[in-house]
Parts: C-alpha cells; sequence; structure tokens
C-alpha cells in the first residue's frame, strides 16, 4: 500500500503538508507528489537508508538511564519525511526572532546594569530578584556588544489555525544545532533526488558563523577558542564534539583549563600552558566556577569567573543570561521588546498566565483542566503539566504548588501544535511537532535558516524531546519565487 | 592553530596500550593452549606462566587458589576484577576512544564498540575451549582493523604519536615478558625428551606471530641463542625490541618537549645493541632490567606531557606491576 492522502486525516488541526480536504499546500505538491510514487519497498528501504546512514555518521545523543548504570548512546531519531518552511513566512519569523533576541539581551544587560525597567515600572524588581537564574556576580559586568545571550535557541510552535508562536526562549545552553546540520546530510544521502524539485536554503554555514560570532567577542586578533562540555556522559555530548570539530576550536573539559594568579585562563597541552581567549561554554552557570558557585562541581573551571569578570576571557553564554529564560520573565517578553526598541513584536507569545498574580492565579486554578502549567525554571519538558491530559491527583498535586510557590509557575492554554505527515510503518500518519531555530548575537546577529524539527512519533503525543521519545526531521527554507 | 591537549594525549596514548594489550592477551592464551596440546601431560608445564607474563601474580592468587586452564583463562579473559583481563582492556580502550571522537575516525568509534560487544557475546562464561578458540581468534582482526583504519585515515599529528606511543611501549614490554618465559627453565628436567628441547621457544615465535619471519631472517633451527638475538635485535621485526624502541624514538621525537624521554629510550636502545648473554639466567635478568627501563619511560611521558605542573594528579591509570619470575 502505496501513501493515499485521501487518507491521510487532519483531524481538525493545523497540518504543515497537507490540507483539511486532503491537499498538497502551496509548495508542497512535488514532495507529496515523490512520496506517493514510492511503493512500500522503496519507502522501507529508504527509512532503512537514514538509519544506516545515521549510524555510521555516528550520530547519537545520550540518555540517563538513572543512578548507578550512568546513561547510553542512542542513534538519533530521525523522520525521513521533511518539514517544509516556504521561504516568505521564513523570512517574517528570521526578523522577528532577531527582534526578540535583541531586545532580551538589552534586558539582560539592563538587569545587572542600571535596571532602568524595574524602576519604570514595565518588569517588577522581585521577579527578577527571586529568579534562580539572577546572579548578583554578574553586576556591573559588560560583556562585549552588550550581548549576554551569544546563543540562543527559540521553540517555535503553529496553533490550529496556522498562527506562530514562541513556545520559549532557551538562551542559557540551547542544543540541537548539531542534528539540524546532521539531519540535512542524511537527507541528502537518503533522497537526492528531492533535491531537484526544491530550491533548499543550505543551513550548513552555522559553525563558520559560529565561529565569527565567537570571534567577535574578542580583541584578540586570532584567538583560541574553546568548547567547554561536561563530558562524554553529557546528553549533548556529541554536539559539543562535533561543534568543535566544525569550528576548529579546542572542546576541552573542566579539567584541562585552569586559571592563573594573573586572572587568565589557560589550556594544560603537550606543547605547554596555552591562553584561551574564548571559551564557548556548554555547562549550567552553578557548575562553571567552583570558587564562586557550587563549590562540589567537578566540572567548571576554579577561577573562571574572576577572569571573566577581570575581561580576560569572553564566555558565551555569559554566565547570569538565564534570567530572561525565566518562564514567567517570559510572559513580559512582548513589553520587553517594545520597551527597549519601541517597536511593536513580530512574532506573538503564546497567551500566558502569571501565577504570581492573584486574578490571574484563580482563572490558573480554576481552570487547570484546560491549561498547561509550567515551572519557571525546568527544560527537557520536565516539571510541567499538561492539564487536559492530567490526572485529578496531579491536577491536585500542581494546585497544591502554585499555592505554594506562585512565583514558581505560569500558565497557558493548551495549543494544538501543528502536524506534519510522519512515516510511521508503511503509511504516513500526522504527527506533532516543533521548531527551534538558533539565534547567533555578537557583533552581528544571525538566525538559521530553517531550524531543527523536533516531532513526537506517539500519535497524539506533544512531547518531542529526544529525552522523552521524540524524533526529528530535516527542516526545509524552500524558495518558490527563483 | 589548535593545540594537543594533555588529556586527550593521554586518552590516546591509552587507547593504544589498551589495543595492544587486548590483542596480546588474545594471543597469548591461544598459543600456549595450542602448545599445551602438543605436550605429553606428565610434563610440567601448565597455564602458571601466562600469569607470570602478565605480571599479575598478586591479583590472581587473590582470587584463585590454582592455575588450572580455567581459573587462568577466566583470569585473563573476562574477570572484571582484573584490570588488566581481555575484556577490562576493550571496556577501558572504549571508554578512552569515546573521548577522542573528532579525534579519532569516526569508524574507529564504531569499530571498538564493535569489538567490545563481539567480545562480551562470545567470551564470557561458561566458555569452552572451542568457543574461547574460536573467539580469541577474531579479536587481533578486530584490533587489526581498528589499527589499519586509524593508520590510514587519521591525520598523523601529535595525537597519532601517542597512540602510537602506547601501542610500542605496550608492545615491547609484552615482547619481553614473552621472551622472559621462554628463557625459564621449566623443561630443563626434560629436555632430554628431543621432540620438546625447543618447544617453549617455538611457543614464544608463535605467539609473536613471528615463526615465518624467524624462518626467512634467521635460516636456522630454532633454538634458544638464535630466537633470543632475533627478538631483540633484528629491526625488521615490528614485534622486536629493536624495533619498538626505534618506533617509540621515532614518534618521540615528533614531539615537544621530548628530552627526557628520549634519554630513556636511547639509553634503552644502547643497552639492546650492546647486549649479549652467556646463559638463560643473565637473559633474565637483563629483560628484567628492560621492563623497569620501560616502565621509566612510561612515567617520563606522563611527566613531560599528562601531568601538568598545576594538576599533579592528572594520571591515575595504573601501571601494571612487575612479578615477573620466581
Amino acid at each position: 500500500m502505496t501513501i493515499d492522502w485521501r487518507s491521510y486525516d487532519t483531524d481538525g488541526l493545523w497540518d504543515e503538508l497537507i490540507t483539511a480536504n486532503h491537499r498538497a499546500r502551496k509548495g508542497a505538491g512535488n514532495l507529496c507528489r515523490v512520496l506517493t510514487n514510492l511503493s512500500d519497498e522503496e519507502l522501507t528501504a529508504r527509512k532503512t537508508a537514514a538509519e544506516l546512514a545515521i549510524r555510521s555518521m555516528g550520530i547519537t545523543f545520550t540518555v540517563y538511564t538513572g543512578e548507578g548504570s550512568g546513561s547510553i548512546d542512542r542513534e538519533w531519531p530521525f523522520d525521513i519525511v521533511p518539514r517544509l518552511v516556504m521561504k516568505r513566512e521564513w523570512d517574517q519569523i528570521s526578523a522577528g526572532l532577531q527582534q526578540r533576541v535583541k531586545a532580551l539581551n538589552r534586558f539582560i544587560e539592563d538587569v545587572y546594569h542600571e535596571q532602568e525597567i524595574f524602576k519604570d515600572g514595565v518588569v517588577p524588581r522581585e521577579y527578577i530578584e527571586r529568579s534562580k537564574d539572577y546572579r548578583t556576580e554578574c553586576l556591573g559586568v559588560s560583556p562585549k556588544h552588550g550581548v549576554w545571550s551569544h546563543v540562543c535557541g527559540s521553540d517555535l510552535v503553529r496553533d490550529a489555525d496556522g498562527q506562530v508562536y514562541v513556545l520559549e526562549d532557551n538562551l542559557r545552553v540551547p542544543s540541537g544545532v548539531s542534528y539540524m546540520l546532521e539531519n540535512r546530510e542524511v537527507m541528502k544521502r537518503v533522497f537526492p533526488e528531492l533535491f531537484d524539485e526544491y530550491v533548499i536554503h543550505p543551513v550548513d554555514d552555522y559553525p563558520a558563523q559560529l565561529k565569527a560570532c565567537l570571534r567577535s567577542l574578542t580583541d584578540v586578533r586570532s584567538p583560541q577558542i574553546a568548547v567547554l562540555t561536561p563530558g562524554i556522559y553529557n546528553s549533548a555530548y556529541f554536539e559539543h564534539a562535533y561543534l568543535a570539530s566544525a569550528m576548529s576550536a579546542q572542546l576541552v573539559e573542566g579539567s584541562d583549563l585552569f586559571v592563573g594568579k594573573d586572572d587568565v585562563v589557560y589550556m594544560r597541552t603537550i606543547e605547554g600552558m596555552i591562553r584561551v581567549d574564548v571559551i564557548y561554554r556548554r555547562i549550567d552557570d552553578l557548575f562553571l566556577d567552583p570558587e564562586v558557585f557550587d563549590p562540589d562541581s567537578m566540572l567548571g573551571v576554579p577561577g573562571l569567573m574572576r577572569a571573566w569578570r577581570a575581561g580576560n576571557v569572553a564566555l558565551a553564554n555569559a554566565p547570569g543570561c538565564g534570567v530572561a529564560d525565566d518562564k514567567v520573565i517570559y510572559t513580559y517578553v512582548p513589553e520587553i521588546i517594545r520597551y527597549y526598541l519601541q517597536e511593536e513584536p513580530i512574532l506573538p507569545n503564546v497567551p500566558s498566565y502569571r501565577c504570581v498574580e492573584k486574578d490571574q492565579r484563580d482563572y490558573v486554578l480554576a481552570n487547570l483542566d484546560k491549561l498547561v502549567v509550567k515551572p519557571a525554571n525546568e527544560s527537557g519538558g520536565y516539571g510541567m503539566m499538561i492539564g487536559p491530559r492530567a490526572s485529578k491527583a496531579e491536577r491536585d498535586k500542581f494546585s497544591r504548588q502554585i499555592l505554594a510557590n506562585p512565583r514558581n509557575y505560569m500558565a497557558q492554554p493548551m495549543l494544538s501544535l501543528s502536524t506534519s505527515p510522519t512515516l510511521i510503518d508503511n503509511h504516513v500518519e500526522p504527527r506533532h511537532l516543533d521548531l527551534r531555530p538558533f539565534i547567533l548575537s555578537g557583533a552581528k546577529s544571525y538566525v538559521t535558516t530553517g531550524g531543527l524539527t523536533r516531532v513526537a512519533m506517539r500519535k497524539g503525543s506533544i512531547v518531542v524531546n529526544s529525552s522523552q521519545g521524540g524524533g526529528s526531521k530535516d527542516t526545509w527554507v524552500v524558495d518558490l519565487e527563483t | 592553530m589548535t593545540y594537543t591537549l594533555s588529556s586527550t594525549a593521554q586518552r590516546s596514548y591509552w587507547l593504544g596500550r589498551y589495543l595492544e594489550r587486548a590483542e596480546n592477551t588474545a594471543r597469548l592464551v591461544n598459543v600456549n593452549a595450542r602448545l599445551l596440546y602438543d605436550l605429553p601431560k606428565r610434563l610440567p608445564l601448565g597455564w602458571q606462566p601466562l600469569i607470570a607474563i602478565t605480571g599479575n601474580q598478586q591479583a590472581f592468587s587473590e582470587y584463585y587458589e590454582e592455575p588450572t586452564e580455567k581459573n587462568v583463562c577466566r583470569f585473563l579473559i573476562n574477570d572484571p576484577r582484573n584490570s588488566g583481563s581481555l575484556l577490562s582492556s576493550l571496556e577501558a580502550a572504549r571508554e578512552n576512544v569515546r573521548t577522542l571522537r573528532g579525534i579519532v575516525p569516526r569508524q574507529t568509534v564504531e569499530y571498538v564498540n564493535e569489538m567490545v560487544l563481539f567480545a562480551k557475546d562470545q567470551l564470557t562464561e561458561p566458555l569452552s575451549r572451542s568457543r574461547r578458540t574460536a573467539g580469541l581468534i577474531e579479536v587481533p582482526k578486530f584490533t587489526q582493523r581498528i589499527d589499519g583504519f586509524m593508520s590510514a585515515n587519521m591525520l598523523h599529528n601529535a595525537y597519532w604519536s601517542f597512540f602510537r606511543l602506547g601501542n610500542y611501549l605496550e608492545r615491547t614490554d609484552m615482547t619481553s615478558r614473552i621472551m622472559d618465559v621462554g628463557t625459564d627453565n621449566m623443561l630443563e628436567a626434560v629436555t632430554d625428551l628431543e621432540p620438546y628441547a625447543d618447544i617453549q621457544w617455538r611457543s614464544v615465535l608463535l605467539s609473536l606471530d613471528a615463526t615465518q619471519s624467524y624462518n626467512t631472517e634467521v635460516q636456522e633451527p630454532i633454538q634458544q641463542d638464535s630466537v633470543l638475538d632475533f627478538l631483540l635485535h633484528n629491526e625488521r621485526l615490528p614485534r622486536s625490541l629493536a624495533y619498538g624502541v626505534n618506533s617509540i624514538r621515532q614518534n618521540l621525537r615528533g614531539l615537544p618537549r621530548h628530552e627526557s624521554s628520549l634519554r630513556i629510550a636511547n639509553r634503552i636502545r644502547r643497552k639492546l645493541r650492546d647486549s649479549s648473554f652467556s646463559d638463560a639466567q643473565q637473559a633474565r635478568a637483563f629483560l628484567d632490567e628492560i621492563q623497569v627501563d620501560l616502565a621509566s619511560l612510561d612515567r617520563a611521558i606522563h611527566r613531560a606531557y599528562f601531568e601538568s605542573p598545576a594538576n599533579p594528579a592528572a594520571a591515575g591509570k595504573t601501571k601494571r606491576k612487575k612479578s615477573t619470575g620466581a
């Protein structure tokens, strides 16, 4: 049985490729036709070829298997049906993301300096001061270009009416970009003929752009750049190694570095001690420097904050930038954009309720069965409650948690995430997805063309995280006008 | 430019050592078994020499009573309590290669994984003779494939030099230990048994895969003096001491700050060149001395490259104890 779009049921949701009356969306026709022309055997062969490519390219992610047993490498889950985004729509999204990250960086700079936004009453000061990512150690530090979050990964979702929203901004240490790059490589091996059908914008200049961004963070002419990883057991180690290699930067662990009495960061090499100018750190703030933060951290480098504050090393992303990555601060982003840029937000936020404000909290508590409740500072989909799918006991638990610590929660209506055709066994079914583009900010800013599309492989599920059974797709920004 | 990280260089070095150690252990066990099948049962030779070769007498006695075939094979092949066992070496190799992504070719990581999976499948208890033999024959195929792939595809930079240093240090050490056993006088009482007179030396050559090379280069019957001379001095045999030390010297010369290590390697080379013995006793004393020198070369390499002054406790890998003989 080959693919039959007439039996593809979009179920009243927005599908990225197929309309409610089973027709290909504008631009998706060629892709749908190529898929339809494949026999069952050919489809299976392509799927197997993709799995083989992923294995032989060594594209893995690491899953924690609990205490004691440590972690295991899994092959990266990949669906061979690409997700299309039209160039015209993408240009708009890209402009919206740049605007957003620019405003967020202005906000972080302000938080650690004059704090005008509090004085002007736009964002309440206590929200920040109670944020667990607010770091007094960062007060008064001035990273180059006033940029704190150099690499941002924002999660985009599309609702049933086709509107794209920003679901969250990952300003600290977002991961996934290497999979975006590798997905394209796999796709070229598996479906080379599709690349004749479309003008697909390339994604492979990201490592060069990242390197240029990191270089712009120092005045040193040929800076020594290092990627600081927590090590091989980190779930994103594959990406750390990938990016270091693609940028020809040094991949280092904390123990490879040390800070001298001169507040300069050095790397231990067989040639001797070599000065490091820029560190793309993939370690959370609290593990960065045992002298300042967690004294038991084995991952960090004692004295790193000293060196950073002295201006002897650039850290990307800067410590403390997570203050704008807080899900309660998220609810203020439209105001933040208006405040710093005097512009209207190009990309909307998902409508959100702040549990800390009484009337909004009352609404949330009364409507827990309709809302998604998120803690202020978790990532990877952990610690949240999807109201319509939660049991009464879970809702009661969250109700108590919200009342105990309202600052730590916000709630959003449950969006009907868009779907895209996904190969399940030998046919296509709609599966929910999101999109994580990456935004670089240094001397200049840059947005990836497309990003990482994550797809929930289980029917009806909206959990796209690879740590919880999500898969991925290649994302094509397609230009129909050239 | 990118620099060579001390920690990564250290892992490359240990990858080289562990792969070589695994291969040598596999060869050794199979060759010993073959040798024993040929001997009359009344001869005293058995599995004890293998424990002596690998320098693990103390650990072995801690866990086992008798050096029976079963006990020795278990200890050398899959006993997790023995950090020098074949399986422990392979797992250590895998740990090291995981952190060398981006340094070694992608396939290397894959091949090492395959090898570990194979060994865990084929070389765990209960291990019958036939299963053991068949499994062990595969190990050098895996290691040689990894070696060949790295050699042909990896950048021959400093990390490569450290990998080769690890290979040759381990190999030279192992060759000298195997020769040690050849010089053992266990068969003295039975040398009148004409067909078995040179059997120890035949087995030494076999375990080094050097019988054919010996026949080509030496063209003399297999006997103590000429085998010793061949394995010590022949510069064309990749498993001879002379070849190993030359390779070590060559790899060191390409590295910065090699003075102290190279000095020791040169000293070993001179000793080898000037060596000659009148009896097995002298030969054994000499080989023991070479093993001590190799251990100090290993320490010099660690000091120069892996342990920076600000990080004195970097190393952490244990060197096998020297406890051969007696």
